[in-house]
């Protein structure tokens, strides 16, 4: 067999011949570095086959590490949506006690520009079911509050004290329609009478027609009602038509009555008085101890500088009574 | 059809190959132990003789004993598998005695001479490699094809750069050639007479 095998394939034999020797001088053969040229070759033929390989290998572990991470990526995914709402949610309270310390800063700065005011913090724990222009606060009659007590914010007036229960008061607005408050033009001095009309914006009445009256012009509280400190923000004109006796001047509340949430009670029936433009200002004067709601007249020193309009309206209070 | 067949069909009457008419090819057998003790000896005196009578490497470096051996069986034998097993064995067993002295390793001069030993039986069955002058030309050319083979592989495989021709090889050449010629003729006692 082997007799055939080389007759019919000799070149068969040279090359074995030949590929014998070769591998018997690889054996034999040193490179320069030590390495034998047989493990050269070796490796080198080798190498090819395992990167193809470990390729191969890198390509399959990635598709199926892929796969599992498209599935890993979908519990992540809904994992993260939970807790993005989560967050959203964390974030709405943070952003809401932000602007609630915001608020209370402001409060607290309105309260020590003010060390002489009796100021009682209070907390807006509902509104009025029916016409929405009266709130309920988390004060009352145990921590002093009693009915007609002035209500205010750091940016103005709010309202007045109406009914008072053992913890909680029921506080009317300036909006509502048969809520009112004595005011005067900060430009002019001119007295006049803020009325709620049941919108949000005030209705200021018994300005007479040849006072002059701009737009924008600021109206503050002229504390005749007895109950609203005097000088302290009421609002702005937005706008101002003559009328048949008195001028028809609207008024945005200063105070803003549809975002109420921390309010200060002004405990005492002293009158007050405010600053003109500066509102925030520790300019809060004792004026008069005796004056109250009950009291009567305001003392004449209690009164500004400005003549008293002939058509000076009366005190809203009259009006205000429960 | 190989040229193993065509030498092995060489008692019959001429050959059509390819529309060539080959004169008939004798395949000539030896006496036993007449391989084996040609070869020992050619081995044994390229060893011995550069070492021992005339020392120097101009000897050694002129004579190539074992390429003539394996040249003339292979021309003589006419059997290609044969050849290059011959040369094979030579030219290992000269890789291992000049190794002896750290010149070579093992496979330098066995692959060359196993590829004079496959291409001469392969020449062999096609020529007439009876005449004088053949022989001599058939061993100039083979000790050079011998020198190329052992030159390309020492340049593959141990990056040296040795010379294929110059003086002294062409000088040894033409020495290895001339010594074919009685060699040869020598060799040529060691047949068996079929007759």
């Amino acid at each position: 067999m082997f007799e055939i095998a080389t007759r019919r394939r000799p070149y068969v034999l040279l090359a074995i011949a030949l590929l014998f020797q070769i591998l018997l001088l690889a054996v034999q053969i040193k490179r320069p570095d030590g390495a034998r040229l047989i493990r050269v070759w070796a490796v080198e033929m080798l190498t090819p086959a395992e990167r193809a390989g470990a390729w191969l290998l890198d390509r399959a572990g990635g598709a199926w590490s892929g796969y599992i991470g498209l599935v890993r990526a979908n519990r992540e995914n809904q994992r993260l949506r939970d807790e993005v709402g989560q967050l959203t949610l964390r974030n709405s309270e943070l952003e809401s006690r932000a602007a609630e310390a915001q608020r209370l800063s402001a409060m607290l700065e309105f309260r020590d520009a003010h060390p002489d005011a009796p100021l009682l913090a209070a907390r807006v724990i509902g509104a009025d079911a029916g016409a929405g222009r009266a709130v309920y606060l988390n004060r009352g009659q145990h921590d002093g509050v009693q009915p007609n007590m002035a209500v205010i914010t750091p940016e103005g007036a709010v309202g007045k004290v109406l009914e008072v229960y053992s913890t909680t008061a029921q506080v009317l607005l300036l909006t509502d329609k048969s809520s009112g408050a004595g005011a005067l033009l900060a430009a002019s001095r001119a007295q006049a009478a803020a009325k709620g009309t049941g919108e949000p914006l005030l209705l200021l009445d018994f300005v007479s027609n040849d006072q002059e009256v701009a737009p924008g012009e600021r109206v503050l509280t002229s504390g005749m009602d007895r109950i609203f400190p005097k000088d302290l923000p009421l609002g702005t004109v937005v706008d101002v038509r003559p009328g048949s006796d008195f001028k028809q001047i609207r008024v945005r509340p200063a105070a803003r009555l549809d975002q109420l949430e921390e309010v200060f009670v002004v405990l005492s029936k002293k009158t007050w008085e405010w600053e003109v433009g500066q509102p925030g200002t520790p300019k809060a004067q004792v004026s008069s101890a005796g004056a109250s709601r009950r009291g009567g007249t305001v003392p004449p020193q209690t009164v500004p500088g400005p003549p008293k309009p002939a058509s000076a309206p009366a005190p809203a209070p009259a009006k205000d009574q429960p | 059809m190989n040229p193993a067949e065509i030498a092995e069909n060489a008692s019959a009457p001429p050959l059509m190959i390819r529309g060539v008419v080959e004169p008939r090819l004798e395949v000539h057998k030896f006496r036993s132990g007449a391989v084996v003790g040609s070869c020992f000896v050619a081995l044994v005196l390229q060893a011995f003789v550069p070492a021992k009578v005339w020392k120097g490497d101009l000897v050694g470096d002129l004579l190539e004993l074992p390429l003539l051996v394996t040249l003339y069986f292979g021309l003589s034998r006419r059997n290609p598998a044969r050849g290059l097993l011959l040369g094979m064995v030579v030219g290992m067993l000269q890789d291992g005695l000049c190794g002896a002295s750290g010149a070579n390793p093992i496979g330098l001069f066995g692959i060359a001479k196993t590829l004079v030993g496959y291409l001469a039986s392969t020449i062999g069955a096609r020529l007439d490699v009876e005449h004088p002058a053949s022989r001599i030309v058939l061993a100039f050319a083979f000790f050079h094809f011998h020198r190329l083979c052992y030159v390309l592989t020492n340049r593959w495989l141990l990056a040296q750069s040795i010379p294929w021709m110059n003086g002294k090889l062409l000088a040894a050449s033409l020495v290895t050639a001339l010594l074919a010629w009685p060699l040869f003729a020598l060799l040529d006692k060691l047949r068996r007479n079929e007759d």
